[in-house]
């Protein structure tokens, strides 16, 4: 057992190794900064909204840019191992496919996870500067993105596990967009309008795509109460749900992708 | 140099690969029914033009690519298995690395997988860098690597488990022949130390001159497996003689000349090629009476070369590279 821990901590350490060193992420944490910093802009614009301001649009930076960051990792690091060939060399030595995968998505993880601590940190900074508090609320919006983070990661290596870069980044936005407007899809299923054809597909979706809609609450309608960071939010237990159905869909995806390496050739 | 018989390291039975061209949907066969044993202890060298199967075959024992019909047990382990993996080191063909590590880093991660432990691997990693000759370019990153020096990685990440069994994949291809001398030190070095090595090659030389026994392959079929004399045959089929003479494009030198073939006249020497059947006594002697110093005489039998240029030939209307096509379901 313990051996099976040390190789798949030597991929994910290895893949971190290797994320830590693609120039676009440092793009990427210009980019929220500087959203953090249009903020502070926005805010001053505002008649005294400030902190509302400031809290929005650092969270939605955190949530998109670590949404779009994993699947650009997720694409990216387990095609270029095949691709590369590096995959040949790690294959041939005593390690599982499996242990492979999991190490790649763990490096990955811990690479995001890194990720939205600085996205957070910016935040957190911008918004001390302006003197507005941290609030748990603000603590429990991250802890959902990072959560939403961690499943999108999942989803783009499971495409990555059989398609190439592009189609695996397009496959991963779709299911990304898809995700997030749930509710909408929802309603759309209890119009009239709808045919029944229409129907069965949008039940189809809902069934097969993961409901990242739980992780961006903040200014929705839940059970039929009006939650939002700048007031009343979820609650920790709902968070812990939100863990767990992410944890239960994030499994799913790393055994399909485990599946589909598995019966790879590596020519 | 023969190892004791029956203890096969590689077993490899009826081994075949077949696949499909991505868009013409061609049927491949890569391999069609490769059978072949390597014995504990010898060097092996697997032998073929460009495209005939080695590679195949390597990636399959190494459990990178499925057999479509065959079995391969590693150290008595099936193929594919993590146990058939453990107790050996493989260099693949053109070694593709992390070029962001530095060779420390790359034996680090190596030994990790093999779970060794700390001390082990660093002590491990200190020995093979000085052993490739990789000291000074410790603290490079990889893709600042030349490609001798990437192969020497290659070669060090292979070794990092101190295997029972190494497998190189064209271990030689594109070094300079100083590389090509070392990499078969290497490769005798651990014959000596009682490793088995396998190795693949297209230079019919650098397998020659190493390898115990040989297995040829061509258009996806082993052709014949022996060691190199046993293959090459001991057929005498002439004899090579040097004569020293003063002026060897004179009358005397062209008399001697005339006795043999493949005449060729150096400065102050005269060098030919006799046919199997004349005694070279009565030359030598015919020599000598004209003035001749005898330097060389070598008898000249089948090279590995002529068997495999005979071997390819015969191959499916000499057409020796290449997997087998076939068009059809």
């Amino acid at each position: 057992m313990t051996d099976r821990l040390g190789r798949i901590w030597a991929i994910a350490l290895n893949t971190f190794r290797e994320a830590v060193r693609i120039r676009v992420l440092y793009g990427i944490l210009f980019l929220v900064v500087a959203a953090n910093v249009f903020a502070i802009v926005l805010g001053e614009m505002s008649i005294h909204e400030e902190a509302r301001v400031a809290r929005d649009v650092g969270l939605a930076g955190i949530s998109l840019f670590g949404a779009l960051t994993a699947i650009f990792l997720g694409v990216v690091l387990l095609y270029s191992e095949v691709q590369r060939r590096t995959v040949h060399a790690i294959v041939a030595k005593p390690i599982e496919r499996w242990e492979f995968v999991l190490g790649k998505y763990l490096g990955m993880a811990t690479t995001l996870t890194v990720l939205v601590g600085l996205f957070a940190a910016a935040m957190v900074v911008l918004l001390l500067y302006q003197g507005v508090g941290v609030s748990g609320a603000v603590v429990k919006a991250v802890v959902l993105a990072w959560g939403e983070v961690m499943v999108v990661a999942a989803i783009a290596l499971f495409f990555s596990a059989f398609s190439t870069p592009f189609l695996s980044g397009i496959f991963s936005l779709g299911l990304f967009v898809i995700g997030r407007i749930t509710p909408d899809i929802q309603a759309a299923l209890g119009s009239k309008e709808a045919s029944a054809g229409s129907k069965t597909l949008l039940r189809v979706v809902l069934e097969i795509v993961p409901d990242l809609h739980l992780y961006a609450v903040s200014g929705r309608t839940l059970d039929g109460q009006h939650v939002s960071v700048n007031g009343d939010f979820v609650s920790w237990g709902y968070v812990a749900t939100a863990g767990g159905y992410g944890l239960l869909w994030i499994g799913g995806l790393l055994a399909l992708a485990i599946v589909i390496f598995q019966r790879r050739d590596f020519a | 140099m023969t190892a004791p018989p029956g203890e096969a390291v590689i077993d490899v039975a009826d081994l075949a690969k077949t696949y499909r061209t991505p868009f013409t949907r061609r049927r491949v066969e890569a391999l069609r029914g490769v059978t072949f044993q390597v014995r504990r202890g010898e060097i092996f060298g697997f032998l073929g033009p460009n495209g005939a199967g080695k590679t195949t075959t390597i990636r399959i024992l190494m459990g990178l690519i499925s057999a479509t019909a065959g079995t391969a047990k590693i150290l008595g382990n099936p193929v594919p298995s993590r146990q058939a993996r453990a107790r050996l080191g493989f260099l693949p063909e053109q070694p593709y690395f992390y070029d962001y590590l530095t060779v420390g880093e790359l034996l680090d991660l190596a030994g990790r997988l093999f779970g060794l432990d700390a001390a082990t691997r660093k002590r491990r990693a200190d020995e093979l860098i000085a052993k490739v000759g990789l000291d000074r370019a410790r603290t490079q990153a990889l893709k600042k690597f030349s490609k001798g020096m990437m192969q020497r990685a290659g070669l060090a990440q292979a070794l990092i488990n101190d295997p029972d069994l190494v497998v190189f994949d064209e271990p030689m291809s594109g070094l300079d022949p100083i590389g090509r001398k070392e990499v078969r030190d290497l490769i005798l070095e651990l014959r000596d130390a009682g490793k088995t090595v396998f190795f693949s090659s297209h230079i019919l030389s650098d397998v020659e001159s190493v390898s115990d026994r040989v297995a040829i392959v061509i258009r996806g079929q082993i052709q014949a497996v022996g060691s190199p004399r046993e293959l090459a045959g001991q057929t005498l089929l002439g004899v090579d003689v040097t004569l020293r003479l003063d002026d060897p494009h004179g009358a005397a030198a062209d008399e001697i000349a005339a006795r043999g073939d493949r005449v060729r006249r150096g400065d102050r020497e005269l060098s030919l090629t006799v046919a199997a059947d004349v005694d070279v006594d009565e030359l030598l002697a015919f020599a000598r009476e004209r003035g001749a110093r005898v330097v060389v005489v070598a008898p000249r039998h089948d090279t590995l070369e002529d068997l495999f240029v005979k071997s390819a030939l015969a191959s499916d209307g000499g057409t020796a590279a290449g997997a087998a096509v076939t068009e059809g379901p």
